[in-house]
């Protein structure tokens, strides 16, 4: 068998999966403690933070996912730390935010990365990465729809080291601290990620003592290699082809009128996949560029999806496929372009690539979703005079799937944050959320209709400033093999009032007065294949749900529904006349 | 006249049955085939047998039953039409759940679907009314709208109705008023308030656990009324009958029908209750269960004699918010798959043989090698004396499944593959394992590891030297642990009710009648339930959190409190926040979430038999000389009868015991020891 001859063809295969099965333990527990631990809303009820197991190198080896797009940000981030110091010493724990410098999506997104040594070697890192509610610059939680550089983003630190011999460099906490508009949230989420590496730090030695040191190492590049040509195995079996997708971002929060373009040509041959995104458009002046990481992060996630959602993730599957990149461009922006909104446009970057990539693999085709959005409302306590930051991440429709409907109503693609509950949100901050529902007629009509997106009303009790940073609000999520879009999202202050507002997709710091009401809608997913080609039975069913009107059964799918029924012969002659 | 306790614990195959005589203190056990259709006609048929020894109907004082009833119906989607109520404005808390996909694979899979809505949207009902976050009536309840939505429900013939609105575990009067007026307008309809199953603040999971209660409440309360009956016609007609909860509690058959939802987690807590008497009887305080059956494996850990319990929990992706003993379960058992793939990576799970085909060595048409196959090729399991010789196992069928699936590929023998597939599926397991005691910050060196099931005793010893604990305790019955547990358990409910306050700020008095509340409605609930008051126990807690933390640590306290207190919680809080995570912050305000009691309804003990040396001899118990494989050698090890083991009598391993359903292997450098309740104590060389 000339695939089990390798580098690591002596490794046994029994440690391995041992190795294996432990570093699975390890990389868990790791991630039940920062969890546990976190201090801000963002860590404990949205878990926007997660975990990763590294080599020596600074190569992504085990990882429990949470959160797709940090095996991008990972190694970056590490190797920032290995190109700094050249006396990297146990006892050390290095920070990192900087998206330049290391790989963090923004910098709210902060890791915390510490060496792990045996005998004096260095044999790896554990780190984590979680996201801070507020790190400075000009709005309440750092991310601003109108930045222009990164200065307009909050503390950027490089890799710098915040602990030497297991002592706290204290200054560096005071610098972080003044630089926050919630200095004990981001000091206690930085706490809580270095106890969680700590815990990593000492059942990985303890592994690697077992096994000894040649083997771990063995075992780690096997673990990368096997992910490698698992994947390679996979596309080798898809048909050859060159194919093109593109996708749009509404804007980037400067220039309103103007779409940014993602566009993938996507080369598969052999066992290999190009991804040439060269025809992007050129870096923004607003926060909608990523960072090469993050593109590579958003292949990865296609590529799982449709091979093998069970494949070890780690930094092998990297090497499966090869990424073409302009720099200048919105996917490798130069510094220092901003980058903090980063998530619609790797949810268009996703999108692109499976629509790419689902002409070779039908069966798992689907149409276009939601995206994600964040709000942020920030202020300060009349009763404390303590700023707080509330932060909400919601979801909306997923698109229709090959043999069903999309979800409603929740997270998709790489961005999986759970909804924040009204009764905490009501106690903790100045807010009445006054409805909570899914919006009627959101999903795109198809043979498998997208899913529903949600409608959210507030009320703001204190004067806040308000920001928000969504997507799909001017373009609507498409959809696939015949079916049509879902609905867009919107975001009204004082909706049907005489001062209704219209903000733009992404907005920072709109000043909200006490009494301001203002209503979120997220957009439906994507239909997928003909409407009229639709069981009008699961018409009728969506209808007596309350998830499609009874106009839009007729206008949509060429349903009649009278009563509780369906007028099945104005059916036929309708679909007839129509399809 | 005698007095019995008879416990059964119904599966999906077996009904275990436990026979205590209160008066000699004599324990006999049983297996029934199950009857999933009518499970109360194994039960009968379990009674029939006890009564066909001459034992009266009337002589059995004391009935507990594990039932899956519930957890079944939950499973399979055969609960019953249920509709739900929500304040006006607010469907999307049920549609949109968590709104998050698990993590792990999950994140990656297109096709995942949420579990599906117990309640429709088109039986969901909004009601026109508002409490705010401190309990002031926002909006009042708008009566005529709320009995025109109940009136559009009841054409949709609806049997059941959960009510969940915003702030009413702050402020149930709108929840109670609502029901007053479903019960005007669709009478007989079964009705749930989250007020009252679960008064807790985070509305999605307080919703939840409502809608699940009221999906399988009236099938409960059916099952329950027809087996009472039957039990009655059969002479069983004592008040002492119960229904094993999820919080390792009984429950009268009357509270059970009201409380549904507190028994589909129940499936392990009667191995769990044995537990904490096993720690009576043998004075190991601290044990980690350790249950390995067919095809999964729960863990759960006992601390100073308590199991530990978690407040949330899941079943199928649907959340419930109830105390519950927290048990990991991990893919691994006895029918567990062991497959090379393409690229020479060895995997063993998660996948089963299942009952049908089996493992290899079952000739029941299964070629794949699973963990029994490795074991009997190890010479763990004898061909001969599987379930007490009554079904052969084909040791050639698992060598030839090792060979072909396993060795070959990999270029190794079939013993040595073996060894590895059940060192991999170890540490599996060992991993579960810490992910509930060295996770949270407890020492496995001073933990004994309890091994029940029928495949848990095989494996226990490698396991716990792994982990470095201190021991192996095989129990006398194994194979009818849960069942056993049933026959010690003491009646159990939980109250709860979420204020949000600053630990420091908050007026005592406030504290204190809170818990005087919830403490009247438990003793008053136990003494319907004929409890006298030198029978209840009352235990009051704290869930405490530091100000904008998400997850509440809940502390014991006394009530009601003294003014020093505060004090003495607030450190305490810093203190085992430290253990449980690592830091602490003292400076940071603390608040308190919750405020809980358990109110206890002591059922008086059982009296564990000890038994009397018999005089045997270790040679009489000796079966044979078998060939087993240990570290890569092959050594003559002897297997024994576990029947004919004597109180005293020490085994230095390796060596092996085989009793009716279940084979305990000592290893070498171990030593066992049959204990005055014939319970076997293993330890290690050096611990």
């Amino acid at each position: 068998m000339s695939k089990t001859q390798s580098s690591a063809a002596h490794l046994d295969a029994i440690d391995l999966e041992i190795m294996r099965a432990s570093l699975d333990g390890i990389v868990q527990e790791m991630q039940n403690s920062l969890f546990r631990t976190g201090f801000s809303t963002i860590v404990r009820e949205s878990q926007d933070a997660s975990c990763a197991i590294m080599n020596e190198r600074g190569d992504v080896i085990a990882q429990h996912v949470v959160l797709p797009l940090h095996i991008g940000s990972f190694p970056a981030c590490c190797e920032a730390v290995l190109r700094n110091y050249d006396d990297i010493a146990e006892g050390d724990a290095y920070l990192i935010n900087h998206p330049y410098e290391g790989g963090s999506p923004h910098a709210p997104d902060m890791a915390l990365i510490t060496p792990v040594f045996v005998d004096g070697l260095l044999m790896g890192f554990c780190a984590s990465i979680a996201h801070k509610s507020d790190i400075g610059g000009p709005v309440p939680g750092s991310c601003s729809g109108q930045a222009r550089e990164t200065f307009n983003e909050g503390l950027h630190l490089p890799a710098i080291r915040y602990q030497r011999g297991y002592q706290r460099n204290v200054e560096i906490e005071r610098i972080i601290a003044c630089n926050s508009r919630t200095p004990e949230l981001v000091l206690g989420d930085i706490r809580g990620q270095l106890g969680s590496s700590r815990l990593g730090e000492e059942r990985l030695i303890a592994l690697i003592l077992k096994f000894g040191k040649d083997n771990a190492q063995a075992c780690f590049a096997r673990l990368l290699e096997l992910s490698h040509l698992r994947m390679r195995a996979a596309i080798s079996q898809w048909v050859d082809g060159i194919y093109e997708a593109e996708r749009f971002v509404d804007d980037d929060g400067i220039e309103l009128n103007t779409p940014v373009r993602i566009h993938v040509i996507a080369e598969k041959k052999g066992d290999s996949i190009t991804f040439d995104f060269t025809r992007s458009a050129d870096q923004t002046r607003g926060p909608a560029n990523i960072r090469p990481p993050l593109v590579n992060a958003a292949i990865a996630y296609c590529l799982i999806a449709l091979v093998d959602p069970n494949i070890f993730v780690n930094s092998g599957l990297f090497k499966a496929f090869n990424v073409k990149l302009r720099e200048g461009s919105v996917m490798n922006p130069r510094f220092p372009a901003p980058v903090n909104t980063y998530n619609p446009t790797v949810h268009a970057t996703v999108e692109a690539v499976f629509a790419a990539l689902t002409n070779i693999v039908p069966e798992k085709s689907r149409a276009d979703g939601c995206g994600s959005r964040s709000i942020i409302l920030g202020g300060r306590s009349t009763y404390t005079g303590k700023g707080y930051v509330q932060y909400e991440i919601l979801g909306g429709g997923a698109g229709a799937r090959a043999s069903k409907d999309g979800t409603s109503g929740t997270s998709v693609n790489q961005s999986n944050a759970k909804i924040a509950p009204i009764e905490i949100v009501e106690s903790e901050f100045p807010t009445r959320v006054e409805r909570f529902e899914l919006i009627r007629d959101s999903g795109g009509p198809g043979k498998f209709r997208g899913g529903l997106g949600i409608r959210r009303d507030y009320t703001n009790l204190a004067d806040a400033r308000f920001s928000i940073r969504s997507t799909k609000h001017v373009i609507a999520p498409n959809g696939a093999a015949g079916g049509s879009k879902g609905r867009t999202g919107d975001i009204l202050i004082n909706p049907g009032q005489s001062d209704e507002k219209r903000l733009p997709t992404r907005y920072a710091d709109y000043p909200l007065k006490a009494g301001d009401h203002f209503q979120l809608d997220t957009p439906g997913g994507g239909g997928l294949g003909n409407p009229f080609e639709r069981d009008p039975e699961r018409v009728l069913k969506d209808v007596m749900e309350g998830y499609l009107s009874i106009a839009a059964a007729e206008r949509d799918y060429g349903v009649i529904v009278s009563g509780e029924s369906i007028d099945q012969q104005a059916t036929r002659n309708l679909r007839q006349k129509r399809g | 006249m005698g007095h019995y306790r008879v416990t059964v614990d119904t599966g999906g195959t077996f009904s275990d049955f436990v026979y205590l005589n209160e008066t000699t203190h004599e324990i006999s056990v049983a297996k029934i085939p199950s009857t999933p259709d009518d499970p109360s006609k194994a039960i009968l048929a379990g009674i029939e047998h006890l009564l066909t020894q001459g034992v009266k109907a009337d002589e059995i004082s004391y009935f507990c039953h594990g039932t899956t009833v519930g957890t079944n119906a939950l499973l399979e989607g055969k609960g019953v039409r249920t509709g739900l109520l929500v304040t006006e404005g607010f469907r999307g808390i049920y549609e949109v759940q968590e709104q998050s996909r698990p993590h792990g694979p999950t994140i990656f899979d297109i096709m995942y679907d949420k579990p599906a809505l117990l309640a429709p949207a088109s039986l969901t009902g909004e009601v026109r009314e508002r409490t705010a976050f401190d309990g002031e009536i926002l909006i009042p309840l708008d009566e005529q709208h709320l009995r025109m939505e109940l009136r559009r429900l009841a054409k949709r013939n609806i049997e059941s109705i959960a009510v969940c609105l915003l702030f009413s575990f702050l402020a149930p009067s709108h929840e109670a008023r609502v029901r007053e007026i479903i019960e005007e307008e669709i009478p007989g309809c079964s009705i749930s308030l989250s007020s009252e199953i679960v008064p807790q603040i985070r509305e999605y999971y307080r919703l939840s656990t409502t809608v699940i209660n009221a999906y399988l409440q009236p099938i409960l309360s059916r099952y329950i009324a027809n087996l009472d009956q039957r039990l009655n016609g059969v002479g069983v007609a004592t008040p002492q009958k119960y229904i094993m909860q999820s919080n390792g509690g009984m429950s009268t058959f009357a509270a059970t029908a009201r409380k549904a939802v507190a028994t589909v987690l129940s499936g392990p807590a009667g191995g769990i209750t044995a537990s904490t008497l096993a720690c009576r009887t043998t004075g190991f305080q601290n044990l980690i269960t350790f249950d390995m059956g067919g095809t999964s494996c729960d863990v759960a850990m006992i601390k100073d004699g308590q199991p530990s319990v978690s407040n949330r929990g899941k079943i199928e992706g649907r959340d419930i918010a109830l105390p519950m003993i927290e048990i990991n379960t991990v893919s691994a058992g006895g029918g567990t798959l062991a497959r090379v793939d393409d690229f020479g990576t060895l995997e063993v799970g998660p996948h089963s043989a299942g009952a049908i085909p089996g493992p290899a060595c079952y000739s029941r048409g299964g070629t794949q090698p699973t963990i029994t196959d490795c074991n009997l090729v190890l010479g763990y399991l004898g061909e001969d004396n599987f379930l007490g010789g009554k079904m052969r196992l084909d040791r050639a069928k698992s060598n030839a499944a090792l060979a072909a699936n396993v060795a070959e590929p990999l270029n190794m023998d079939v013993a040595s593959a073996a060894e590895g597939i059940v060192r991999i599926i170890n540490v599996k397991m060992q991993e579960a394992i810490k992910a509930i005691s060295t996770m949270r910050g407890h020492d496995l060196r001073d933990f004994m590891l309890l091994a029940f099931g029928g495949a848990g005793p095989l494996h226990a010893g490698q396991i716990a030297q792994e982990l470095g604990m201190a021991g192996v305790i095989v129990p006398l019955h194994p194979g009818v642990y849960s069942a056993m547990g049933l026959v010690m358990s003491d009646v159990k409910h939980d109250y709860i009710r979420s204020r949000l306050s600053p630990l420091t700020k908050t007026p005592l008095e406030q504290i204190n009648h809170i818990f005087a509340e919830l403490m009247q409605q438990a003793r008053a609930e136990l003494a319907d339930e004929q409890f006298r008051p030198e029978q209840i126990q009352i235990e009051a807690a704290l869930d405490m959190r530091y100000s904008g933390q998400g997850y509440e640590i809940t502390l014991p306290c006394k009530a009601p409190l003294e003014p020093r207190d505060i004090g003495e919680l607030r450190d305490s809080f810093d203190q085992i926040h430290q253990q449980m995570f690592g830091h602490k912050a003292p400076d940071e305000p603390v608040e308190i979430v919750s405020y809980r009691v358990r109110g206890t309804g002591l059922v008086p003990p059982v009296q564990s038999p000890i038994f009397e040396k018999r005089g045997l001899a270790l040679k009489d118990a000796l079966r044979e000389i078998r060939k087993a494989r240990f570290n890569g050698q092959w050594v003559d090890t002897p297997v024994y009868q576990r029947e004919g083991l004597d109180v005293g009598m020490s085994i230095t391993g390796p060596a092996i015991i085989d009793q009716l359903d279940c084979t305990s292997v000592i290893f070498p450098g171990h030593h066992a020891r049959v204990d005055d309740y014939r319970n076997l104590i293993i330890t290690m060389t050096g611990a």
